[in-house]
């Protein structure tokens, strides 16, 4: 029991939510936060597309020491991180012993090791980014790039709504938690304990999503209330809403960094 | 000549799938510059009515739609809802969910940048220092209490300085303080900007201190509209649709053996003194406080011992909910646990249950250390009633609901206890309903009645009578002493004094996440700088006995009424011209 508790501790819900918020929304203090979003996405697109067609480890390298470098300097999250390390090991070891089932041996260790640089790379290019990019200038950015007005809402609406889910779910597990009674007997590594929580997780999401949809009513129409659609069809309402977006001297700095970088791993690879 | 800025005619409305009419031949007009009240028992149409004023019915809502509205010269159906919400903005009872940016200041500027409007943020700036929340303006909405995503709904919609505002049920969730900020608000915005305001409102002494006229609603019927006075000393018509009109007004309705005032009934405060200055008092004085037993050696059933408890906020900062806590709770006690919002009062009752573990000290439930035990392993003895009942709804019916713990512990014979419970709160015939889609009330209900069906021996309630009619809070009352019977120790978290004043027998008061008073009704009310402190307001009727300078202070209707003589009509109606 105790093992549980110290773990259910930390990484409790208001924890995640915690974790969550700042990675999304607390981003306005970093180097990266302060660049123009375009810029951000645009190098984001680059980092997520191309390395998938590299093969060579040089460049890998060099792509992935670059994004250590970004991810330090966008201050990504404990949790994100931590994450993204166990996703990163589980899957090299799921694919080295399903390549073991069609007669691969320790040499497949090889190829899935520079797969996984290679994630790693686009993995962190889209940690670091995110960290940096609050919702709203990203949704902002997605409008000023032409994406229809109903997505580029959607995105910035979903992760306003998302502590309120976070915390509604909360409540509805407690609910659960309640009105329940978990098993007597713990089982082998708590294994009954564990399919209890799982039980209730699964369960809570039903109540979660009915209750939503009886939430959306009022937004919708809310959202007709406050002239939305409105601004939906109207250019000039999108100029205003992104007045607030220019290029600065970082922002050329950042680019032609980068450009360099990336011409000095390929000239690298190119000689060695 | 003030013109109309609302006009209702013959507006009829179904929903799909019903028979029934929600609006059934509505009239109504509302002037420029009124501060209205539209006012109706749980059900009787008043949300619909106000949703036709925007043209949310019938763009909205597929229908039925017979007759016509008007809002200023546009009939509302030619007109979108977008166009017509540039001049009436509407603020929703669920009012969180209209809120839909991350920060305030975006939020209140939402509007005006949607309509493209160029001084966006000065409006949205604006707004905000017209509700008095311009402080917190680069907050994040997560981090703002009740009150202040209530102001931020308002000035949301203020920000296109519409000529019309809507609020549905302004102080459902608030405590006593901050509801006299929202509505100074109105006020203030009626008075110096000369717009009109329409409330939703159940509470009668807000619609006596600041409404001019009230509408009253039946089934779908607007039955009057009248100016305030004449409206609230209607007394048993209103009661008849499940409103109580202020307790000074009900007072002085029982008072009188004649039922003619032609001049109205005394609704406010000020004129509760001047009527019952000239009333005979019965001598001697009838009541006797009946001082509470200081519980002795007895055994507690919880005791905290020195309890702090914190949070991490999002900005990583530690928060004190509360410090150093330290008293017993015996069996028997009715205990009411009284404050602002964000003084702790939550917190304690969670604490009991065991949903959240106090940073240090202790707390002890029936001698377990609610500390070490889980949720479950407490909910044996004690079970948390959610201040919104829907979060406690994880089944499809209301049986399965009530059956869930009893079935998990495999009580036997539960089906019997069950049939049982779903008798004891009316809930027979709903039986195979799904919660969710009840009405306020009979949500409320179902929520007491899950609890009742643990038979816990400590049953605790979070603001059980927020957002009901009064009517239907009666009701709640009565189920409080039906649960008695199968419960030692109930505990209720509240803002509500007149539940407090004629429930509770053990008053705790909370400040800041302190207990800084813990005694019965008479050293609570009694004691003008401590309710000062907690923000609290007591009810009317005990304030108008203090006024009256009587020797003690009475708490209800009934002790008020039978400390004076009632008099003829027809003596009084000089005194009150």
């Amino acid at each position: 029991m105790n093992m549980y508790k110290s773990l259910s501790d930390k990484f409790s819900l208001e924890y995640v939510k915690g974790e969550l918020l700042k990675t999304a929304y607390g981003s306005g203090d970093t180097f990266l936060g302060r660049l123009d979003p375009r810029t951000l996405i645009f190098w984001y697109l680059f980092f997520a597309i191309v390395p998938w067609f590299i093969h060579n480890e040089i460049i890998l390298v060099s792509f992935l020491l670059f994004m250590l470098m970004m991810t330090y300097l966008a201050r990504v999250s404990r949790l994100i991180l931590f994450i993204l390390c166990i996703g990163l090991l589980s899957e090299i070891t799921v694919l080295f012993i399903i390549s073991l089932f069609f007669g691969g041996d320790l040499a497949s260790i090889g190829p899935l090791f520079w797969l996984t640089i290679k994630l790693a790379v686009i993995s962190l290019a889209s940690v670091a980014i995110f960290t940096s990019l609050d919702p709203e200038k990203f949704s902002d950015a997605l409008l000023r790039l032409g994406v229809p007005a109903q997505v580029s809402f959607s995105v910035s609406y979903g992760y306003r709504i998302l502590p309120t889910l976070i915390e509604e779910f909360h409540k509805v597990i407690l609910s659960y938690r309640l009105r329940g009674k978990p098993p007597e007997k713990t089982g082998l590594l708590y294994w009954r304990m564990g399919v209890y929580y799982m039980k209730i997780l699964v369960l809570s999401f039903y109540p979660l999503i009915l209750n939503g949809a009886k939430r959306s009513r009022t937004t919708v129409e809310a959202l007709e209330t406050k002239g939305f659609s409105h601004s939906t069809n109207n250019q000039d309402v999108k100029k205003l809403k992104t007045a607030y977006f220019s290029f600065h001297r970082n922002d050329y700095f950042f680019i032609a960094f980068s450009i360099f970088y990336i011409g000095l791993s390929f000239t690298l690879s190119i000689y060695y | 000549m003030v013109k109309p800025i609302i006009q209702v005619k013959d507006v009829s409305f179904t929903y799909p799938g019903s028979e029934e009419k929600v609006l059934n031949h509505a009239n109504l007009s509302i002037d420029e510059g009124e501060f209205i009240a539209i006012i109706g028992g749980n059900g009787s149409g008043k949300s619909t009515l106000c949703k036709t004023f925007n043209g949310l019915i019938p763009q909205f809502y597929v229908g039925d739609f017979e007759g016509e509205v008007q809002l200023g010269d546009r009939e509302t159906s030619k007109y979108s809802v977008a166009e017509l919400s540039k001049d009436i903005g509407y603020v929703y009872q669920d009012f969180e969910n209209q809120i839909m940016r991350p920060t305030v200041i975006d939020d209140a500027s939402f509007a005006p940048l949607n309509f493209g409007l160029k001084d966006y943020q000065e409006r949205g700036l604006w707004a905000l220092e017209v509700t008095g929340i311009s402080t917190i303006a680069n907050e994040f909405i997560w981090q703002l209490s009740g009150g202040q995503k209530h102001l931020l709904a308002i000035a949301a919609v203020l920000s296109m300085k519409p000529k019309v505002l809507i609020v549905d049920e302004p102080v459902a969730q608030l405590d006593p303080q901050h509801a006299e900020e929202v509505y100074k608000v109105l006020k203030k915005l009626n008075e110096e900007l000369g717009m009109t305001i329409i409330v939703i409102e159940h509470h009668a002494e807000f619609i006596a201190d600041y409404c001019h006229s009230v509408v009253l609603m039946d089934q779908g019927r607007i039955l009057w509209k009248e100016p305030v006075k004449t409206a609230l000393s209607k007394v048993d018509e209103l009661v008849l649709h499940g409103i109580y009109p202020p307790q000074i007004t009900q007072a002085a309705n029982r008072m009188q053996t004649t039922r003619h005032h032609c001049n109205g009934l005394p609704i406010t405060l000020a004129e509760g003194i001047e009527y019952f200055c000239h009333f005979p008092q019965v001598i001697p004085f009838p009541y006797t406080e009946d001082r509470q037993k200081v519980p002795t050696k007895e055994q507690p059933i919880i005791s905290f011992e020195k309890t702090a408890l914190q949070f991490q906020d999002l900005r990583r900062q530690r928060k004190q909910v509360l410090h150093n806590i330290h008293t017993s709770f015996y069996e028997g006690e009715r205990i009411a646990i009284v404050g602002n919002n964000g003084a702790g009062k939550s917190s304690l009752i969670k604490l009991i249950a065991g949903i959240v573990k106090p940073t240090s000290g202790e707390v002890k439930v029936l001698n377990h250390t609610a500390t070490k035990a889980s949720p479950e392993k407490l909910g044996k003895y004690v079970s948390y009633v959610y201040q919104n009942p829907e979060e406690m709804f994880i089944e499809d019916s209301i049986k399965k609901e009530i059956e869930l713990f009893l079935k998990a512990r495999k009580v036997p014979d539960f089906e019997e206890t069950v049939k049982t419970i779903l008798y004891d709160f009316a809930l027979s015939e709903l039986q195979d309903k799904d919660a969710r889609l009840l009405s306020g009330g009979q949500k409320r209900r179902v929520s007491l009645a899950i609890a009742a069906a643990m038979q816990p021996h400590i049953i605790l309630l979070d603001e059980p009578t927020a957002n009901l009619d009064i009517a239907t809070k009666k009701h709640v009352v009565h189920m409080l002493e039906t649960l008695k019977e199968h419960v030692k120790t109930i505990i209720i978290a509240t803002h509500d004094m007149q539940l407090v004043a004629e429930w509770a027998t053990r008053i705790i008061v909370m400040h800041k996440g302190e207990i800084i008073a813990d005694g019965n009704r008479y050293d609570i009310f009694g004691d003008e700088l401590l309710l000062q402190k907690a923000g609290l307001i007591i009810p009317q009727i005990i304030e108008l006995s203090l006024k009256l300078g009587l020797p003690k202070p009475l708490y209800t209707i009934e002790e008020f009424c039978s400390y004076f003589h009632s008099v003829e009509g027809e003596g009084l109606a000089y005194e009150y011209v």
